[in-house]
């Protein structure tokens, strides 16, 4: 009755046009008994605006297809009118929750291209202040992932403790989310003192509270349940669709940029690369918290060994970089985070690509999604640690 | 710098390569005709001295005079990157075969090449805009791109196209195909 | 009233342009409203003394309507205040375990935060999404509700004091527990929402599976006490701490409280409304009082399945220790002030008591306490006090206040757990908690059945 008063595909999902391609048109094309179910841009629980259209048999999801672009803001354009010091401050909100990262991918970028020599106590700087932002963004995972699951608490907690990490850092770098730290050359600023104290305070502090932390979910019956054996991706599939970081890792494969191809004083660093097998969520989880105590270790070592020197190597005030290109990338909490720029001998980049793992991250959705059920969408796309505003540029 | 590796790629594509192996700080860099691509990419991801197993970056590249697709490989053979330039893909029309055979995450970021660039990727099942909606008209990280012509040609100016499918042939072109249902049981 | 209102802004207006805007917001209230008070006791005074005989006889003529208006005014009154007790207990127990602070800026300690949600709620604008069934989206929530209410007829809350001593109390509840099914159904169909289709069939799924575990549960409890009145399981309970059927009856305790938890759609069985899934399952479409039913339909069931909870297996009103402190207060009799003495008693104490509290607390506080909320603190604490010390007189002399003491005692002890549930634990997936229900449930309280029954058997032998 409704159908004949409104016409059933009033709301449904489907694209007013005919379908583009062929996987489009097999998308829309709905089969026996199953419906589409539109998890929109506006959902509580998609990490930001993405939108995932579901065909649904009952409860079973059959298919997926996310649709992205809704925080498409330019950025690679921009940056190809801006100059160089300007990207830095560009491509801070990519990944918002850890800017550090795609600064340092750019920056690395850039310094190889300007044959720029980054002093030790600026890189010591770099890799002290990435891993503190690491541990902030692993704890802001495992936060999500909780509230996706449905438990209110450890989200609040995962703040609390980003929220020192982040005070921190703003007392060093001026800025809580968007940095803007990373020079080309080195660091805007050496360490100072509030930093140090309030460092030093955090670190007596930061591994009994990880292992707390840990404790409230690792042992949770209900989210065990929830997310073992949930969102399997084994390792041939993982390496076939470029997804790199924890995910990764998380199907067996160690490759971490620091230990593969290593940068800055990484190689003077001992840090394990956490490993696991099974590929799901749970793994998945498990590897950023033990991400988070490695970071703890190469943090200690960082403040033992930190030398005295210059933190921002001497440039010149206009960069005009000889004509050229190069790519370079760094470990960031999802992945790999590169950037490839392309020189033409003026100041600003004549193309500045970059590659954000979340993108590859989050093309594993429609391979792991299907199969599973509506509750398990959430928690397998959580796991995956998407974070919209690097997926869309 | 990896020497050997300059060694083993030239061993390996010695007729595929356009010019000779570029090598700078960590990076080794090969230019190769596009129609080679599938070629190139199936050698340096089996060959067992070279074993490129993990697809870094697929980016499409605008130099103002001919379009690039630029791949970016690691392998645990050698402490270099590698990168692969496709150079030569015209303006007008630019094609490359897709790396979706290989790697198929690929996909997406051919999607996001194709909507920035509107290089089209032949092979890639679902060679769609990503980010920008189906009813745009430019490629905006093209070099001729200019924002108020691009303003004059969207839907904003009452111009309302959907993109041309470049999928297989009667699918998108006819424009009487609608969403095909099941039929109603 | 608009028409005196009306007439008392018009006189408002016209006073002078200065004098108006002097007075600060506090006073243009009291301009408005003394008046306004006053006009209302004068009228209210007439209307007794006027038409009191009339309106007596006419409403003795029709005394079941005089029932039914009392009993429904009764029960909006017990449960509209639990729902705010029990939303404000929620909200603040919540931010407490999440090491927040809560809602503290709505009176004390933010306690008047329902009474604003509830307002909000009547205030929003009252619409049906397109193409919804608008009439059974508009009766799903009443049915809901009626559900979650009518359950409260068998409940024990003191010696003396349930609605109706059924014979078949346990019965009926559970019979009215399951209507609640039909609300949510009715809710997520009539919606024209695929999220409140999935929730509502969620909500029906999970409903129906606990509802078996639940009531078989019971039965052990109904063969150890011998009746299905809850009056009568309670007084089986009387005696000793150690006769409390949880003692007895430790695993149907537990099924119990988890079934009940699924039932009451509390987390981690909240599937029905896994706000990050389903937006809001059934209740996605609904705003407004509608929202507001379905949500007082909640917090009431929450009540109600505690007060269950304590009634069968923890001894109801009966108090874990025998107390010792039988006074009598016969010395003194209430009724020989009259109205006025008690009006008189009244006001002083709550007049002098309230500025007296008010005073100390203005000494203590200092700056930080402007004298209107001063006056309010004391006003509060004068409150607590007297209502305290009536209390105290009360639960000594009486035996039916003693009850409603531990009763709610109990319950309380129940609903805290119940939040702080929803704190801390993360939500069962619907497969999960479907297989939990017939595989784990059901067989252990069918286990529970046999083993309560052979007992009973044998030992009456």
């Amino acid at each position: 009755m409704l159908d004949r008063q409104i016409g059933a595909d009033l709301f449904e999902p489907i694209p007013p046009y005919p379908p583009r391609t062929e996987r489009e048109g097999e998308f829309y094309t709905l089969g026996d008994g199953e419906m589409f179910l539109n998890v929109g841009p506006h959902h509580p629980a998609t990490h930001g605006v993405l939108r995932l259209v579901l065909k649904l048999s009952g409860e079973q999801v059959v298919d997926v297809d996310p649709v992205l672009g809704y925080l498409h803001r330019g950025v690679e354009k921009i940056c190809e009118n801006s100059d160089y010091y300007h990207v830095i401050d560009q491509v801070d909100p990519l990944e918002y929750i850890s800017s550090l990262f795609q600064e340092w991918a750019a920056v690395l970028s850039f310094e190889k291209l300007m044959d720029v020599e980054v002093p030790r106590r600026a890189e010591y700087i770099r890799v002290l202040s990435g891993e503190l932002l690491r541990i902030a963004s692993h704890t802001l995972y495992i936060g999500f992932l909780a509230l996706d699951l449905g438990g209110l608490t450890p989200i609040l907690y995962g703040f609390i403790e980003r929220d020192e990490i982040v005070e921190m850092l703003a007392a060093l770098t001026g800025a809580r989310m968007l940095f803007n730290y990373f020079r080309i050359g080195g660091v805007n600023g050496d360490l100072n003192h509030e930093f140090m104290s309030r460092l030093g305070d955090w670190m007596s502090r930061a591994a009994k509270q990880t292992e707390a932390s840990a404790g409230l979910l690792n042992e949770n019956e209900i989210f065990v349940r929830r997310t073992r054996g949930v969102g399997v991706l084994d390792r041939a599939a993982a390496l076939s669709f470029g997804v790199t970081g924890g995910n990764l890792r998380a199907t067996g494969v160690p490759f971490d940029v620091r230990r593969a191809h290593p940068y800055s004083v990484y190689p003077e660093l001992d840090f394990n690369i956490p490993t696991r097998t099974e590929g799901d969520s749970l793994a998945r989880y498990l590897i950023r918290v033990d991400e988070v105590r490695e970071s703890i270790k190469i943090i200690d070592q960082c403040l033992h060994n930190i030398p005295d020197g210059p933190v921002m190597a001497k440039l010149p005030r206009l960069l005009r970089p000889r004509p050229g290109r190069s790519w370079g990338a760094c470990e960031g909490p999802r992945g790999m985070m590169g950037v490839y720029s392309i020189s033409d001998g003026s100041d600003q980049p004549f193309r500045f690509r970059i590659h954000d793992p979340s993108f590859v991250n989050l093309e594993t959705v429609p391979a792991l999604l299907p199969g599973n059920l509506l509750a398990d969408t959430m928690a397998i796309v959580a796991s995956l640690d998407p974070v919209m505003g690097g997926i869309d540029k | 710098m990896d020497r050997t590796l300059k060694t083993r790629l030239e061993a390996r594509l010695a007729d595929h390569l356009l010019g000779s192996v570029y090598q700078r700080h960590d990076e080794t860099e090969i230019r190769i005709e596009p129609g080679s691509v599938p070629e190139v990419l199936r050698i340096l991801h089996d060959a067992v001295d070279l074993r490129f197993e993990i697809l870094a970056d697929l980016a499409g590249v605008d130099t103002g005079e001919v379009i690039q697709v630029v791949y970016h490989l690691w392998s645990p053979m050698t402490s270099d990157w590698l990168r692969i330039i496709a150079d030569g893909l015209s303006r007008d029309d630019p094609r490359a075969p897709s790396a979706t055979f290989l790697w198929p995450g690929a996909e997406w970021l051919e999607r996001e090449a194709y909507d920035m660039f509107g290089i089209v990727f032949e092979g890639n099942r679902d060679l769609r805009r990503i980010f920008m909606p189906p009813d745009y008209t430019s490629f905006p990280l093209r070099k001729d791109f200019l924002l108020p012509d691009d303003a004059a040609r969207s839907p904003g100016a009452g111009v309302r196209h959907v993109e041309r499918g470049h999928g297989p042939a009667g699918l998108a072109d006819d424009p009487a195909a609608g969403i095909r249902r099941a039929p109603a049981s | 009233m608009r028409a005196s209102m009306t007439s008392v802004m018009a006189f408002v207006k016209s006073l002078p342009a200065g004098v108006l805007a002097r007075l600060s917001l506090a006073e243009r209230l009291a301009l408005i409203f003394v008046p306004l008070a006053i006009g209302a006791g004068v009228v209210t005074v007439l209307a007794i003394v006027l038409l009191g005989p009339p309106l007596t006889d006419l409403l003795g003529a029709n005394l079941p309507l005089v029932r039914f208006v009392v009993a429904a005014t009764a029960i909006l009154l017990m449960t509209i205040p639990t729902a705010f007790v029990l939303i404000y207990l929620e909200l603040k127990v919540i931010a407490r375990m999440n090491l927040r602070v809560g809602p503290n800026r709505i009176g004390p300690w933010g306690s008047a935060m329902s009474v604003v949600h509830g307002l909000k709620v009547l205030a929003k604008e009252d619409f049906a999404p397109t193409g919804a069934d608008v009439t059974i989206f508009t009766l799903a929530p009443v049915v809901t509700y009626m559900a979650s209410v009518m359950t409260l007829l068998v409940i024990p809350f003191a010696p003396g004091l349930i609605g109706q001593d059924l014979n078949i109390g346990l019965l009926y509840f559970f019979a009215m527990g399951g209507l609640s099914v039909l609300g949510l159904l009715m809710a997520g169909w009539s919606s024209f929402n695929k999220y409140s289709l999935l929730g509502g069939l969620r909500s029906a799924a999970q409903i129906i599976s606990y509802e078996i575990p639940l009531t078989l549960s019971v039965v052990g409890v109904i063969l150890l006490a011998g009746t299905m009145s809850t009056n009568r399981i309670v007084l089986a309970q009387s005696g000793s701490l150690l006769d409390w059927f949880v003692f007895k009856q430790p695993l149907a305790a537990l099924v119990f409280f988890i079934a009940a938890t699924a039932e009451a759609n509390r987390t981690p069985f909240d599937m029905t409304e896994a706000d990050s899934e389903i937006v809001a399952g059934f209740a996605t479409e609904y705003s407004g009082m509608r929202f507001g039913f379905f949500f007082f339909a909640e917090y009431v069931n929450v009540f109600i399945v505690s007060a269950l909870a304590a009634t069968l297996f923890f001894g109801g009103w009966t108090a874990p220790f025998n107390w010792p402190l039988a006074y009598n207060l016969n010395w003194f009799n209430p009724w020989s002030l009259g109205f006025f003495g008690w009006a008189a008693i009244v006001l002083t104490v709550l007049v002098i008591g309230s500025e007296f509290f008010a005073v100390i607390v203005k000494l203590l506080g200092g700056r930080e306490w402007s004298a209107w909320d001063a006056m309010g603190l004391g006003f509060l604490i004068d409150l607590v006090l007297v209502v305290g010390v009536l209390g105290l007189a009360g639960f000594i002399a009486f035996d039916w206040v003693q009850g409603i003491f531990w009763f709610l005692v109990k319950t309380y002890a129940f609903v805290f757990t119940f939040v702080w549930m929803r704190a801390t634990l993360p939500r069962v997936r619907v497969d999960q908690l479907m297989g939990f229900a017939w595989k784990w449930l059901l067989p252990a309280s069918l286990l529970n059945l046999f083993v309560t029954a052979t007992a009973v058997v044998l030992l009456n032998r």
